[in-house]
């Protein structure tokens, strides 16, 4: 079936089975090899995106449902990898080997744009969903408040 | 390719349904993760797309929650106390990304006895709307939920909304749950609780307790014995026989059945601790 979805404020014209995973529509049919497939069962959060401002596991979210929505990825995060959180991530080192790290950042976003200084329990609510086997958990909640600090100014 | 259905019409929903039995799908934060294959077998209908099913209104009789009204809806909704409880589970609902796509109703659905929204809902009167082409019928979510994974809901219907009388509106609410860690968990046991008081009296007592039996419990004895008790320490009228008797815990991989009904009595005393009048000025 043909389907249109707007990631990243384009419009990607696609042709998918409308219950695929958002994930798979991402990756496979619009090439945006930046969101991850984890575990595919909605479990660890490497394939968060932001949905109509909201943080979504894309594995677990049939693609007919994002139509008509914005879907972003972290290839829309910014234009030069220079969001705050971005430049917060670079600064800390945070990721280790990397693979939850989009997701980690998603999530992140997300959360920044609700509530733009995140106590380090609303961190934690927040991030819950995104499972680090490398566990740059610290390095993480860091970024966070360093990210906070700097979309003040 | 199987058949996929999003319609914006309830009745062209309701149709489907009787036509096809299709497959109700809502945030499909239990459906997909049930499924090992890419794609759900059968046809679907995904419901999300009909603003009918949708949203928090107060009507005549209490409060209508929408069929696909997800954790995060409720977590920003301005509700009263009495939904407090409601809130506290919403934001232990899996994670952030699980909250924005599941739904009440598929919570309810589903039937697992962890779910986390039904002792909530059990303590807030709750009954259900099943809408199908042949029309409407309610029924209270205890006589919904017949047993683990299994419901009354007959394959033509939809669980179309939620309904909470105005008189369970009344009152303040905690919702407390235990789980092997903090985030992302399955209930071994947990508690909500909705205490209302007039003239420093119990006017309303609703407990009820999830995961410690085949389906999610409220505990009539100890409600008998709160209701026009003095509200304050509320929590010395928690003994194990007005809890043990309404519960019929299993051991599992979580925990045993003696291990749950101690932890779900010391859940229903916390709760009514912070719940008492003296702790919450305290
Ligand atoms: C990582 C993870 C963590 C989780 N943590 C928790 C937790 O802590 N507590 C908890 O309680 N649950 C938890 N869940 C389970 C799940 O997220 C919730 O039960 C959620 O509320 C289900 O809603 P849904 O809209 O996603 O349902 P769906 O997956 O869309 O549907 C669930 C079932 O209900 C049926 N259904 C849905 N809506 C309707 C309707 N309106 N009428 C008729 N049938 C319908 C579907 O056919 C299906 O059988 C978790 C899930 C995941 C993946
Ligand atoms: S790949 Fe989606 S949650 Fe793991
Ligand atoms: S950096 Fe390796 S899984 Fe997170």
């Amino acid at each position: 079936m043909a389907i249109t979805l707007n990631i990243n404020g384009r419009d990607y014209s696609i042709d998918a089975d409308p219950q695929m995973p958002l994930l798979w529509a991402i990756r496979e049919k619009a090439g945006l090899m930046g969101t991850k497939f984890g575990c595919g069962i909605a479990q660890c959060g490497a394939c968060t995106v932001i949905v109509d401002g909201n943080a979504v596991r894309s594995c677990n979210t049939p693609v007919a449902t994002a139509v008509g929505k914005s879907v972003r990825t972290i290839e829309g995060v910014s234009e030069n990898n220079d969001h705050p959180v971005q430049v917060a991530w670079q600064d800390l080192t945070v990721p280790q080997c990397g693979y939850c790290q989009s997701g980690q950042i998603m999530s992140a976003v997300a959360l920044l744009e609700r509530t733009p200084e995140p106590s380090d329990n609303e961190i934690d609510k927040a991030m819950a969903g995104n499972i680090c086997r490398c566990g740059t958990y610290p390095r993480i909640r860091a970024a966070i408040h360093k990210a906070a600090e700097m979309s003040k100014t | 390719m199987t058949a996929y259905h999003r319609p914006t019409d309830l009745d062209a929903a309701l149709r489907l349904l009787a036509d096809t039995g299709a497959t109700v799908a809502a945030g499909c934060t239990d459906l997909f993760p049930a499924t090992d294959r890419r794609a759900l077998p059968g046809p679907v209908l995904d419901i999300t797309a009909i603003p009918a099913l949708r949203g928090i209104v107060a009507t005549p009789e209490g409060l209508r929650l929408g069929a696909t009204t997800t954790w995060t809806d409720v977590i920003r909704a301005d509700l009263p106390p009495a939904f407090d409880m409601l809130k506290e589970a919403a934001r232990e609902v899996g994670s952030v990304q699980i909250q924005t796509a599941g739904t009440l109703a598929g919570n309810l659905c589903n039937a697992s006895p962890a779910a986390d929204g039904v002792p909530c809902l059990l303590a807030l009167d709750a009954g259900v709307e099943l809408a199908s082409t042949t029309g409407t019928r309610r029924l209270p979510l205890s006589a919904f939920l017949t047993g683990p994974r299994q419901t009354a809901r007959r394959p033509d219907e939809l669980l179309a909304a939620i309904h909470i009388p105005a008189a369970a509106t009344a009152g303040r609410s905690r919702f407390l749950k235990l789980g092997a860690r903090k985030y992302l968990v399955i209930s071994i046991a947990m508690v909500a609780a909705r205490i209302a008081t007039d003239a420093g009296r119990v006017t309303q007592a609703a407990i009820a307790v999830g995961a410690c039996s085949a389906t999610a419990r409220r505990l009539p004895d100890l409600e008998r014995a709160l209701t026009g008790a003095p509200a304050t320490a509320l929590a010395a009228h928690v003994t194990e026989d007005r809890i043990a008797p309404a519960l019929s815990p299993i051991d599992d991989i979580r925990a045993d059945a003696a291990y749950r009904t101690h932890a779900a009595a010391e859940l229903v005393r916390r709760a009514l601790t912070d719940l008492s009048p003296q702790e919450a000025a305290a």
